[in-house]
């Protein structure tokens, strides 16, 4: 599914992202882990195709309306919470859970007719996590997607993402994710200006 | 203050008294702007749009330009299309000279500049996230589109409002395109001028009123449109 040799970014001058090899296989979670600045989500951008310009090989065997990518801060468009889960569903076969549904996973089912611009951080993260689910990827990349959630709320959303065994899942974290999310770990060094890229 | 009152009394009574030559004038004006506005809306959005994401050579003067086009004196515009219009000038045969037609014309060169500025203005400041999630939430160009602009909707009433107002009280284009004629070119803005030149002041005044009141009114709808739209995208 995914394969990376001797990725390197670069922004004026200096290395943000450098990875020597990564690679997943379809239907793999993997999460990497790495303090502030080693690159994370610059990897991220890459592989959800936000960033082209880099050096190297990475290789995904999903298109664009096949990977899906929420962000550190995810925001929500205006309207209601249901519109914005539905958004990604339009103009794709459909099969899968409904838009309700997947907010009724996340544990938010009962926030889907409320304006999405009056939530809290926590809901916001959870119905952007709701809304990529409902585009049902073939890759699933997730900007820290644990962060700002209570105990229950991180359960809920591990579990959920335990039972997707045909979605490829990265996942970036600058801490440990919860043992209760089964995932493979790979660990992103924050590159230094004359380093060579950290290898899997 | 003795004619600022006068002209609140005389605005008033014109109102009341249903003034058939008042009300004709003002329905003129707010038709010809209106309809300017919709035509400079339907060519000047996109245009915002696609230069707020567009990075070509010579984008940055497109820009320039429309931005300095903000700033077009009425009554350049008026000349601009008078050349245009008269039996001499190329768009001639369109007979558009002394008509409410060439007004239009006119109020559509002045409002585009302003609708593809400020919505070129207000896509530009979004954040950069509401494209990223919706390209990476597979929409596409055309739903993107309109996410930009529903997202951007307060930067694009506004684009629109601004047009509207400054369509809507324009002297310039309307004079000399339209000729002031009674009955048939005659806006609010041409008959205050009248007014005022025949030394009629309150009358001037009442008028001049008049079209504050049709921009306050427009700004409202405008406003509550904007608001019932975001209702409307509630299930």
């Amino acid at each position: 599914m995914i394969e990376i040799k001797q990725l390197q970014v670069t922004r004026g001058g200096k290395t943000i992202c450098a990875v020597e090899h990564l690679m997943a296989k379809s239907g793999e979670r993997l999460v990497v882990v790495g303090p502030n600045g080693s690159g994370k989500s610059t990897l991220l951008r890459v592989l959800a195709g936000l960033i082209v310009d880099y050096s190297g090989q990475c290789e995904v065997s999903a298109g664009s309306r096949e990977r899906t990518y929420v962000h550190q801060q995810p925001i929500l468009f205006r309207g209601s919470v249901l519109s914005n889960v539905r958004y990604g569903q339009q103009g794709r076969a459909g099969g899968g859970a409904s838009a309700a549904q997947w907010l009724d996973r996340m544990g938010v089912g009962d926030l889907a007719t409320r304006d999405s611009q009056n939530l809290s951080g926590g809901e916001i993260r959870r119905i952007a996590l709701a809304r990529a689910l409902a585009c049902e990827p073939k890759l699933l990349i997730l900007d820290e997607p644990l962060a700002e959630l209570d105990l229950l709320a991180t359960h809920t959303v591990c579990e959920v993402l335990n039972q997707l065994p045909h979605t490829t899942i990265v996942i970036a974290s600058p801490i440990e994710v919860p043992a209760l999310l089964e995932c493979q770990r790979f660990d992103l060094k924050k590159p230094a200006p004359s380093s060579t890229p950290s290898a899997h | 203050m003795q004619l600022l009152w006068e002209g609140l009394q005389q605005a008033a009574q014109l109102v009341l008294e249903g003034d058939p030559l008042v009300f004709a004038a003002a329905w003129r004006s707010i038709w010809i702007s209106t309809l300017a506005v919709i035509l400079a809306t339907a060519c000047g959005l996109p245009i915002g749009m696609w230069l707020a994401g567009a990075q070509f050579f010579g984008s940055r003067l497109m820009i320039l330009v429309f931005r300095a086009g903000m700033a077009l004196p009425t009554v350049f515009v008026g000349m601009l299309c008078y050349a245009l219009f008269s039996r001499q000038g190329i768009l001639g045969p369109f007979e558009l000279l002394y008509s409410p037609w060439g007004i239009v014309c006119g109020e559509l060169l002045l409002a585009v500049p302003i609708i593809v500025s400020i919505s070129h203005g207000a896509t530009k400041s979004l954040d950069p996230r509401v494209a990223e999630t919706a390209w990476t939430l597979g929409a596409s160009p055309l739903r993107r589109g309109l996410t930009y602009l529903s997202e951007a909707r307060t930067g694009v009433l506004l684009a629109v409002l601004t047009a509207f107002a400054r369509c809507v009280t324009e002297l310039g284009i309307a004079m000399i395109v339209g000729g002031n004629i009674k009955g048939h070119t005659r806006t609010l803005a041409t008959a205050t001028a009248l007014q005022t030149s025949k030394g009629e002041i309150a009358r001037g005044i009442a008028m001049g009123i008049l079209l504050l009141f049709v921009a306050l009114v427009a700004s409202y709808l405008i406003g509550r449109l904007g608001r019932e739209t975001r209702a409307a995208n509630l299930p």
